[in-house]
């Protein structure tokens, strides 16, 4: 892609983001998603949850609710005479009732990486802005009753909890947070990389529920391309998928899949001491290049497969809208066998 | 060559201000375009993939520039060097009588002018490539004119004689073997082929014996040629007093043979190209100033042409 003649405008947006880090959020909090258009539409949850609350989703334990679970015998004085399962009590000469299992609200919490490599952008919105809107989302498609939704901003020098509150003003409250946090300057250091992060949020937030782990998956320093070699969040990542149906949403850039061809010029990481001057036309570098990607996205994707995670990748050049949509279509069928909890766990 | 070298126009080495100016921006470039690189997240897979390039042709380019503007610069001030001319080194010292017993005029029009005379004929007719040194002798014999090509100064030299007092044969021919030292210098330190011509009356009366300089003569490899100029009734007046001054040929034939020269006589004086015939030639050098613009000239351009080499290898995307 060459650059036209024309001059550039003043406002670069997001492109900015290539030459210093950005300033304020690329998205206002509006845009984030289209809320009434998502009401339509219902994220399956397959695991189930447990909670104090009546809610829309299938509970771990026994309580009032509407899917029939095992009978038992019907103790006097503290069942109801109403739930008597007739028919068990005619075969077994014994008076059973049908136990229900609970309806619980779900709770979600989002892991969001604002590490400054999630400070970039070339089409329109940043990555950590695109990570923004796909929790908003992801949110809006889980506004059902009483169900809670908590944030953790995951900075390298520290974690912002937002505890979890249901309704959509407290949602909005949290995008707003989310939008408002301050941006991580560039060669921030700290003890937290992702695989901190979500151990983070496994340890601390225990009840089950759904996970959102948003990131751009990429760990400074790392080169590996074999998908046989865990990366360093992997094993976090299988931890949490233990109890917790986990969603990875992996944001990337266009130009992070296709490297661009922009001549000569230095090239720096925004977390890293990397800097070097690299001759981005070449074009057999930029082959090999796009080639490593495609291998380093694919060991991605493996290894997210492998904790047990749903995968969705949205690019900041698509509409997530539309990508998030077709996932959640797609995943009514197979979020069943995607969330197998592993063997001696209950589902 | 010398150096410093010495500058014809030093006022225009003022132009040098230029590249620490120079090297300051380049230095302020570097270190501007380092804040100014591009932002990249996935700089690990393009440490591996991208090989790293090179700065070296990018800075050799810059610095062969600024000295290919240094060696402009210092062409333009036009600098003076040190350059070795190619010269004959074969000299022949003229050695002419100016006693006072060279002004009696039993030679037409005196015996002083006749040696003059013959002196600047002989110069005339050497050959040019040969240096021409001038020994007046007398009491106090002193080299007149040192070894050169220029046959003007050589006659000027000669002209210019005027009688002295006392005449110092033997001392004299030490001075000419000194002058042929003076001759430019060779590859080694062999002493410059040559010739004394000794243009006299003879009658030694001071300084070291003319026998014993025949020998030195001999030992440096210069023939003396002696002409002897007057006849036996030949007289000077001084100091109102008449004195007879015959030549002393025989001093002057004993000279000559011993030195492996010959001696003359004023009548025949066609056979002195013997002279310069026996000379073998040899060049030598002398070191001469000269400007040498050309050749800082040429270092500019040599650096100017790698450097451009070098920046076109950067930036050329080679088939």
């Amino acid at each position: 892609m060459r650059p036209g003649f024309a001059p550039p405008p003043e406002d670069l947006g997001a492109v900015a983001s290539v030459l210093h880090e950005p300033t304020a959020p690329t998205i206002p909090l509006h845009k984030l998603a289209p809320e009434a258009a998502l009401r339509r539409l219902e994220l399956t949850v397959v695991r189930r949850l447990e909670g104090f609350l009546h809610g829309d989703h299938q509970g771990l334990l026994p309580g009032p609710g509407t899917e029939a679970n095992d009978a038992r015998i019907y103790v006097p004085g503290q069942d109801d005479v109403r739930k008597i399962d007739w028919a068990v009590t005619a075969r077994t000469m014994t008076p059973h009732v049908r136990d229900t299992i609970a309806d619980r609200e779900l709770e979600i919490w989002a892991l969001l990486d604002v590490t400054p490599s999630m400070n970039w952008g070339t089409e329109g919105v940043t990555k950590r802005d695109l990570g923004i809107a796909a929790i908003a989302t992801i949110g809006f498609l889980s506004q059902k009753m009483g169900d809670r939704f908590g944030g953790l901003i995951m900075r390298p020098d520290e974690i912002r909890r937002y505890p979890a509150q249901s309704g959509r003003t407290a949602l909005y409250g949290l995008l707003r947070r989310m939008l408002t946090e301050p941006i991580v300057s560039d060669h921030t250091t700290g003890p937290y990389s992702l695989a901190a992060g979500i151990q983070r949020m496994a340890r601390t937030e225990r009840r089950r529920g759904m996970r959102l782990v948003v990131s751009d998956f990429l760990t400074p320093g790392d080169f590996e391309l074999d998908p046989n070699v865990e990366p360093e969040w992997e094993r976090p990542m299988r931890q949490l998928a233990v109890r917790n149906q986990v969603l990875a949403i992996e944001v990337v850039d266009s130009h992070e899949v296709q490297f661009a061809d922009v001549g000569d010029l230095l090239i720096r990481d925004p977390e890293t001491d990397f800097e070097r001057y690299v001759n981005t036309s070449d074009e057999a570098a930029r082959e090999r290049m796009d080639a490593a990607t495609a291998a380093q996205r694919e060991r991605i994707r493996i290894a997210l497969r492998r904790a047990g995670a749903a995968h969705i990748q949205l690019r900041t050049d698509r509409d997530w809208v539309h990508d998030i949509a077709r996932f959640v279509l797609a995943y009514r069928r197979t979020a069943s066998m995607l969330h197998q909890p592993p063997a001696g766990v209950s589902k | 060559m010398t150096w410093p070298p010495s500058f014809l126009d030093p006022e225009r080495l003022w132009v040098l201000l230029v590249v620490p100016v120079l090297i300051a921006g380049y230095v302020y470039l570097v270190l501007r375009k380092k804040k100014t690189g591009m932002r990249f997240t996935n700089t690990a897979i393009l440490s591996r993939v991208v090989p790293r390039q090179s700065q070296w042709r990018r800075h050799l380019a810059v610095g062969l520039s600024l000295a290919a503007l240094v060696a402009l610069s210092l062409a333009w001030a036009r600098p003076n060097g040190i350059e070795m001319v190619p010269r004959e080194r074969a000299t022949v010292v003229m050695v002419i009588d100016t006693s006072q017993s060279m002004a009696a005029t039993d030679v037409a029009p005196t015996r002083l002018d006749a040696a003059k005379q013959a002196a600047l004929t002989f110069v005339k007719a050497l050959p040019e490539q040969y240096n021409v040194a001038v020994v007046s002798l007398s009491g106090n014999p002193a080299l007149i004119l040192p070894p050169t090509t220029d046959r003007a100064q050589a006659q000027q030299a000669i002209n210019s004689l005027r009688l002295a007092d006392s005449t110092a044969v033997g001392e004299s021919i030490y001075v000419a073997l000194s002058a042929l030292q003076l001759a430019p210098k060779g590859t080694d330190s062999t002493p410059a082929p040559g010739a004394i011509v000794l243009l006299s009356d003879g009658q030694n009366t001071a300084g070291r014996s003319p026998t014993q300089a025949a020998a030195a003569a001999k030992k440096a490899g210069v023939p003396v040629y002696t002409i002897a100029y007057g006849t036996e009734n030949g007289y000077v007046d001084l100091d109102g007093e008449r004195n007879r001054v015959p030549p002393d040929k025989a001093l002057l034939t004993n000279i000559a043979q011993s030195s492996g020269g010959s001696a003359f006589s004023a009548e025949n004086l066609d056979q002195l190209n013997k002279v310069y015939n026996n000379i073998r030639s040899e060049v030598g050098q002398t070191p001469t100033k000269k400007e040498t613009t050309a050749l800082w000239a040429g270092y500019g351009l040599a650096f100017a042409v790698v450097a451009a080499l070098a920046a076109v290898s950067l930036g050329a995307r080679w088939p």
